[in-house]
């Protein structure tokens, strides 16, 4: 025992010597190759959607490098990418940001998944004055803090469902009743994106008159929302309008399946990370998704295509269907792509001007940042799903067929 | 240790941790996190090894401190619905203004914790054992739940604290002294107390309260100015956390029950609970494990810190320090007549 306990002992010692004398830092655009730096969500309860994003930044990188790289100030790089797991918490983040900066010498950063995490990069970047293009924080507390070096390709999340309340107030007039009549139901998780929706919901409601009869928060560590449910199917709400992530998609659509909730109007988010369509059949049907992007929408690119050719390479590679948390995150380092072949050189400060000017059209939308560093160009999507696909329905510029309001009640379905 | 040779050792200690940021600039913000750790164990070792109270709650006080700080400041100097709002942009603080309203709010923060901590000891302090530590775990909890449901705070939006003026220099080095600063403050006082008459007590009261109590101690008087000395310096380094960290998300960072309220337990009984040095040991071999971890083993960090537990609970009871005294009394100044015990064994 006291030869193991020796040996031990020399074991924790050597491991502190050891953690002494870690490695030096390095520059790293070296020789041919820029690195991308980025703590994301490989465990904890961003985990599906951390790994969604890294398959967006990896197979943007990897068609990049295909297509032979980028080509600056007279040079070509290869692209490569350098993740830490942030493990979904956001004092995590501004840790790693720190050390892929200063222990890695990254000098372009891609965002992590999720608007904690991002939220809580940003002032760490600000800081560092190193840029970050990121596809997966669209909280508005991101953008009023005057940060100049983060920039985001997606639309900001009070904008989310704004849709669904414009196409119940078409539905109340089509039907001669007036929008003001309608009566909303929120149920939010109680996190920086879901709380950004609510307040957008919260701004629209009033704009058409219309009463939010129930304003429930949900918890982050989501695994029931009955209470809600039960409240919903006791005050008949015209709109249901739910927010929580891929877990709390998912959770309205058993619960509310289960409990046989009839409500005209069901809207939630990540229903296609969530895939409701292809777990829930004809339980799913009729359920309104606000998203980033969808392969129906008419842009394109050189690198990809159409947003239909994104779709089909993203399942051709990873074997199921793109959702949109991946398409934003390939859309990020087109980006950088972009303003690394108009910077005048590659230094941190270069780049973030040239993102700063910032015009193009990708795939996943027309990029275009405002001096907050939001894309202004690209609007929000409606999906509903129709015969176990995901259908847009609003805006009226990208419908592919008209939205099916009222859901039939479930004595008719 | 003689006198002299341990205020050299002090001094040796005092200087290298002077200069660290300076030898190891990349590593100043890990740094900083090094000196809250320590703060995090000692502020733990007061109640869990000193006192025999093992708090859970403690991670309370430093949100308090965080949320008071990032309050102060944004009240000072913003309009609360120009910071809150969609559209409004908030420009940036002064350098003046920034430390002014950090260490103001650090000041109200500290105090607050131990307002909370004194009326909350009151409450609970008479709670013993298990009882304890459960309630406390509770405290955490309706804490994290209670911040995120408070719109003037952000609820679960969070809050962000104001950008680190660049004209301040470095923020890791700024941040690396301000929580040095306090984790030796917290060393010093502590040492103070341990070696006082306060500390007989509260040493007494984790050996037998009764038996204390029945000595004429007020125990719970002990126990309440403990805790809100724990509470104290939580409060204040919480309030310099929040801006190092700059996001404040009420369950992830500010009253992180799992992460944070886990490690301090952990790195006190990692070091050997109820010494001195035991907690700062233990938070150094904590803190740069875990960050060798989440480097050399991605992906599986967390196993790894795991097994470091069940390594220090199984191989190191006592800790680092109870190891160390077990293996190497003299070292603690305690003599071993080897000679004349293995003559005894001889004449055996």
């Amino acid at each position: 025992m006291s030869k193991y306990s020796k040996f031990l002992s020399v074991l924790a010692c050597g491991a502190v010597v050891t953690s002494l004398a870690v490695g030096p830092t390095e520059a790293k655009v070296e020789g041919d190759t820029i690195t991308l730096g980025a703590p994301l969500s490989f465990t904890g309860k961003y985990a599906t959607a951390g790994k969604h994003t890294k398959n967006g930044y990896d197979l943007a990188i990897a068609k990049i490098n295909e297509a032979g790289g980028v080509k600056s100030g007279g040079k070509t790089y290869k692209l490569a990418v350098q993740y830490y797991d942030d493990e979904s918490t956001s004092a995590r983040t501004a840790q790693l940001v720190e050390r892929l900066v200063k222990q890695d010498g990254i000098q372009f950063l891609l965002g992590p998944y999720g608007s904690g995490p991002t939220a809580a990069m940003a002032p760490v970047v600000e800081q560092l004055q190193v840029p970050m293009v990121e596809g997966n924080g669209a909280s508005r507390s991101i953008f009023n803090k005057g940060y100049k070096y983060t920039f985001a390709v997606l639309s900001t999340s009070e904008q989310y469902l704004a849709e669904t309340l414009t196409l119940a107030a078409e539905w109340a007039k089509s039907n001669g009743r007036d929008p003001a009549s309608l009566t909303v139901a929120l149920a939010m998780e109680n996190d920086p994106f879901s709380q950004d929706i609510r307040a957008g919901l919260l701004d629209d409601a009033k704009k058409y008159g219309m009463k939010v009869i129930i304003d429930d928060k949900l918890p982050p560590e989501l695994n029931d929302m009955s209470a809600t449910l039960t409240k919903v199917k006791a005050l008949k709400p015209d709109i249901l309008a739910v927010s929580g992530h891929s877990k709390g998609a998912t959770l309205v659509i058993r619960q509310y399946s289960e409990m046989q909730v009839n409500v005209p109007i069901l809207s939630m988010t990540h229903c296609d990370s969530a895939d409701i369509a292809k777990n829930f059949g004809d339980k799913a049907e009729y359920a309104l998704c606000g998203a980033q992007w969808d392969p129906n929408m008419a842009y394109k690119d050189s690198l990809f295509g159409s947003a239909r050719d994104y779709a089909n390479t993203f399942k051709k590679t990873y074997d199921y269907d793109a959702p949109y948390q991946s398409a934003e995150s390939s859309a990020a380092v087109q980006v950088y792509v972009d303003a690394f072949q108009r910077a005048k050189s590659l230094s941190a400060k270069d780049v973030r001007d040239a993102l700063a000017d910032t015009k193009m059209q990708t795939f996943y939308g027309n990029i275009d940042f405002d001096e907050t560093g939001k894309n202004t160009a690209k609007p929000m999507v409606l999906l509903q799903v129709q015969g176990g696909k995901y259908i847009p329905v609003a805006p009226s510029k990208f419908a592919a067929a008209k939205a099916i309001i009222p859901i039939p009640t479930w004595d008719k379905r | 240790m003689t006198r002299n040779r341990k205020y050299v050792f002090y001094g040796l200690i005092f200087v290298l941790a002077l200069a660290a940021p300076f030898l190891a600039p990349d590593y100043q913000t890990q740094l900083a996190f090094l000196w809250l750790m320590i703060l995090f164990a000692l502020t733990w070792d007061i109640m869990g090894g000193q006192m025999g109270y093992n708090s859970f709650g403690n991670v309370v006080f430093f949100g308090i401190g965080m949320y008071t700080t990032a309050v102060t400041q944004r009240n000072l100097y913003f309009e609360v619905e120009q910071y809150v709002s969609v559209s409004g942009l908030v420009d940036a603080v002064t350098p003046s203004q920034y430390v002014t309203g950090m260490f103001l709010g650090m000041g109200a923060g500290a105090i607050l914790a131990v307002f909370i901590a004194f009326i909350l000891g009151i409450g609970i302090l008479g709670l013993r054992g298990h009882y304890f530590a459960i309630c406390t775990l509770g405290l955490t909890i309706a804490a994290g739940e209670t911040a995120g449901g408070i719109d003037y705070i952000g609820g679960g939006s969070g809050m962000v604290a104001p950008v680190f003026p660049l004209a301040l220099g470095e923020k890791g080095i700024f941040f690396y002294y301000v929580l040095m600063t306090l984790a030796v403050m917290t060393f010093v006082v502590f040492q103070r107390l341990y070696s006082s008459q306060f500390g007989l007590a509260i040493n007494a009261i984790r050996d037998d309260e009764d038996k204390a109590e029945a000595m004429g101690l007020h125990t719970t008087r002990y126990k309440a100015v403990a805790w809100c000395a724990s509470a104290f310096f939580l409060g204040a380094a919480g309030g310099a956390t929040g801006n190092l960290v700059g996001f404040i998300d009420p369950l992830d960072v500010a009253f992180a029950g799992s992460t944070f309220g886990v490690w301090m337990v952990l790195m006190a009984i990692l070091g050997g609970k109820g010494t001195m040095w035991g907690p700062v040991i233990g938070a150094a071999v904590f803190h740069i494990t875990q960050e060798l971890f989440w480097t050399y083993l991605f992906g599986w960090q967390r196993v790894a810190l795991g097994a470091l537990i069940v390594i220090i609970v199984v191989f190191f009871p006592k800790g680092i320090m109870g190891f160390l005294h077990h293996h190497w009394p003299q070292l603690f100044g305690q003599t071993v007549d080897e000679a004349s015990s293995s003559e005894r064994e001889g004449k055996a």
